[in-house]
């Protein structure tokens, strides 16, 4: 650890190239080639020049649970907020956040004002991104529909000309059935993935909470794990159909939360069809109970109606949509990640203000600002043996550079010589507590703030240059 | 806050038979400062609220119904939804301990630029009052609005989640008028709107307390989720039944409670008709007739008469229903009191 925060010491500052950095005797993983171990690795003028795996005495006092190396994280689902919604969240703040994270290249839903359905705003988007200095690597998606009202097209073609990696309404999921038939068509033409938010809305109006246990007793309306499931079921016979007709058609459903829906895919994959899918950190590692003031991860104890809690009922800190679910569904997103059914863990980072999260609980916008915290949920997870430390770096990094196929990352996630460097360094040893003032995002709305969480980034570096550096 | 009398006479003295303060054990015999729900009260607890309850309806029957117990103190009553009955009761029941009563009438919304209910709730306490009664369809808005408020925080009712002195004055009445004066082991019946029901949900709190046996009975729409919450709460010692089977339900019940079913349940989708409800899951004096002799017929009221229970089973000889209402100015004067206490001797949520 000291050994490593001098050499970070010569890495320069933020948006420059990295020189030169050498990591002795840290823990190796790189999901390309499927290999971690002990190793060394150097980086000189923002290229990967060495890549030493240790053996025998060299590789002595070396494991997996001090100082890890990893490509840089790849985030399917951000929202940014720019433009329109400032207050939460700018292009340079998200970015900031995301490299805290681990996160080299992030993919943000167009769910702005206005919404990025034409290459104007795509445009924008990017300037901000390099005005920000930031060398996070930063891929949006364009609009399903015009202006996302779920009613027309929107101008797919221009926007994949712009260089949108996908088209998702996400917030949203996309209404129509015969609208989602011709957006997968559509995008299939032009090779990019429509991403859907699955949720069958007319079991969700006025919804507050997973459907069960907790918002029975907590009063909250409910929000049925069938909403998704039959989402996931009606996508899926579209695609099937619509495959038919194109074979270039792709669909990817972001965070899925249930373990019905999590199923269907499975077969579906089985079977053949052309579909990906992500899971959020959140999901696999928190509960319906953190609304009754219940603390603790999902794998652990149970909540019961009157147990003795630990927070207030009805933080707004934990509404989400999709709403965080029961125990066995968290433990459906963990063995889906096991099994290859999830390809990828995305964050779903959805910055507010306090204006719309200080309210009651059935007033309060939806969304948690997550990208800061993602590792520390997973690393939570695999110190409790509940995820593999391999499939979770896996799923950060390769996993989501397969979903965006056509348009992967710049650069390729893997520890590979003569590659620019796009990495992350992170101490498992070492802990973090979760503050507003930890979190670079603008966004405080974390039920995780005031908690400790396992695994501090020391060093994102993107694209050869220094992304983020903890000393 | 004072509990003194401005002569100097300490109020307890007035009221007969309340625990001056600390428990025999040295335990403080009342801890919390706010009442959001019943479910943080332990068996002592509601207990000691039903005494205190019985104190202050001796009060009442005074010719000057009246005591200085919080004497130069405000209550604030703010209520986010219509109602007439409760916010009279706490208004009568504040007034009868001598605070000053202010009653606010608000409207909740996620789209008007109103002001905000953290920012209400500090303004309230900036203002001075001490205790703020209030009534949100927001289920758990009460919570957000303790986190914010000084003094103390009474849930007169929110959403479909709690109603803590509605259980509490059940909970009274029924002890006043059953053989023995005990619930326990006597058989409940909750009937008609469960899921949307924040009387029912306090009520299996303090019921289960109680160690009575409670049937939560209705249509299968409105009462989803609560079998699995009665499969929960077994495996923590507190037993209910769920059924929609309404003679099963009534079956030598020693105490009936009919819930208000609103219209807006046909509009969405969760009942074909009133008419229909009525015939089905109406308490009439035929389907009393298979509860015990005496059985206790209980409403928490607004009534709809001919839908959910029938004019004669209402006004019938087994109704304690006006009894439920006056019970329940002594509640609120108990936790008023009770609170203040707290609030006095630092006491937690």
């Amino acid at each position: 650890m000291s050994a490593l925060a001098a050499e970070v010491a010569r890495v320069g500052e933020v948006g420059e190239v990295v020189v030169d950095l050498e990591i002795s005797r840290a823990w190796l993983v790189d999901p390309s080639s499927g290999r971690e171990g002990p190793g060394e690795l150097v980086v000189t003028d923002g290229v990967i020049d060495a890549v030493n795996w240790l053996s025998g005495d060299e590789a002595d006092g070396v494991d997996d649970r001090g100082i890890i190396v990893a490509p840089g994280f790849v985030d399917l689902h951000a929202h940014f907020r720019e433009p329109g919604d400032e207050d939460a969240e700018t292009i340079a703040s998200g970015l900031a956040a995301a490299a805290h994270g681990g996160f080299t290249t992030v993919c943000l839903m167009p769910n702005t004002t206005p919404a990025l359905g034409e290459p104007s705003v795509l445009g924008r988007v990017r300037a901000a991104a390099a005005a920000s200095g930031s060398p996070v690597e930063v891929m949006a998606y364009g609009a399903v529909s015009a202006g996302r009202a779920g009613e027309t097209l929107a101008a797919l073609g221009e926007l994949a000309d712009a260089g949108v990696v996908g088209f998702s309404d996400d917030g949203l999921p996309v209404r129509s059935a015969t609208l989602l038939r011709s957006a997968l068509a559509y995008a299939g033409m032009l090779g990019l993935p429509v991403v859907d938010h699955p949720e069958d809305a007319s079991q969700t109006d006025g919804a507050e909470a997973n459907e069960g246990l907790v918002a029975t007793v907590l009063g909250l309306r409910g929000w049925p794990s069938s909403a998704e499931a039959s989402a996931v079921a009606r996508d899926l016979a579209i695609l099937a159909d619509v495959r038919a007709d194109v074979p270039g058609a792709r669909l990817h459903l972001t965070h899925l939360s249930t373990a019905p829906a999590l199923e269907l895919v499975r077969a579906a994959k089985a079977a053949g069809l052309p579909v990906t899918c992500d899971v959020t950190p959140h999901h696999l590692a928190l509960t319906d109970a953190w609304l009754a003031g219940w603390r603790r991860f999902a794998w652990d104890e149970p909540w019961r109606p009157g147990a003795t809690v630990e927070a207030s009922l009805y933080e707004t800190s934990v509404r989400v949509n999709p709403p965080l679910r029961s125990v066995a569904d968290a433990a459906a997103c963990r063995a889906a990640l096991e099994d290859g059914t999830a390809d990828a863990i995305a964050t779903d980072h959805a910055p507010h203000t306090s204006v719309a999260k200080d309210v009651e609980f059935g007033l309060a916008s939806n969304g948690i600002s997550g990208i800061e915290t993602a590792l520390g949920l997973l690393l939570a997870a695999v110190d409790a043996g509940e995820l593999s430390l391999g499939r979770a770096l896996a799923a950060l990094t390769i996993g989501p550079s397969r979903v965006l196929g056509f348009r992967p990352p710049t650069v390729p996630r893997g520890l590979v010589e003569g590659a620019p460097a796009d990495l992350v360094v992170f101490d498992r040893s070492d802990s973090w507590t979760v503050t507003a003032e930890s979190l670079a995002s603008k966004g405080k709305n974390s039920p995780l703030v005031g908690r400790a969480l396992p695994g501090r980034v020391l060093l994102t570096v993107a694209g050869g240059r220094l992304a983020y550096n903890a000393s | 806050m004072s509990l003194a009398a401005p002569d100097g006479t300490d109020v307890r003295a007035l009221i007969p038979d309340v625990p001056a303060g600390d428990g025999p054990d040295g335990e403080k015999a009342w801890r919390h400062r706010h009442l959001l729900d019943v479910d943080v009260l332990t068996w002592p607890e509601i207990e000691l609220v039903l005494r205190t309850a019985d104190s202050m309806r001796e009060v009442l029957a005074r010719p000057i119904a009246r005591v200085p117990a919080l004497r130069g103190a405000t209550v604030t009553i703010l209520f986010y939804e219509a109602s007439t009955r409760t916010r009279v009761s706490f208004e009568l029941a504040a007034k009868a301990l001598s605070a000053d009563v202010v009653n606010i009438a608000a409207v909740s919304s996620s789209v008007a630029k109103g002001e905000s209910l953290i920012d209400t709730v500090r303004t309230i306490e900036a203002l001075g009052a001490s205790t703020l009664v209030m009534r949100h369809p927001v289920s758990g808005a009460p919570y957000l609005a303790a986190e914010h408020f000084g003094g103390s925080v009474i849930n007169a009712g929110d959403g479909w989640h709690a109603h803590p002195t509605q259980a509490l004055l059940d909970l009274a009445t029924m002890r006043a008028h059953l053989p023995g004066g005990s619930v326990a082991g006597r058989k409940v019946v909750i009937l008609g709107d469960v899921l949307h029901s924040r009387v029912a949900r306090s009520n299996l709190w303090t019921l289960t307390a109680a160690g009575a046996d409670v049937w939560l009975c209705g249509p299968a729409t409105l009462l989803r989720g609560f079998e699995a919450w009665a499969a929960a709460s077994a495996a923590a010692g507190r037993r209910f039944t769920v059924t929609s089977d309404v003679r099963a339900a009534m079956r030598d019940a020693d105490v009936v409670m009919a819930l208000r079913i609103q219209r807006e349940r046909m509009e969405g989708g969760l009942l074909p008709s009133l008419r229909e409800y009525a015939a089905r899951f109406g308490l009439t004096r035929e389907r009393l007739g298979l509860a015990r002799t005496g059985a206790l017929v209980m409403h928490p009221g607004p009534m709809n008469e001919g839908v959910e229970i029938a004019p004669d089973v209402a006004s019938g000889p087994g109704s304690v229903i006006a009894d439920q209402v006056s019970a329940g100015v002594a509640i609120r004067m108990a936790l008023l009191y009770l609170l203040a206490g707290a609030r006095g001797s630092g006491g937690s949520a």
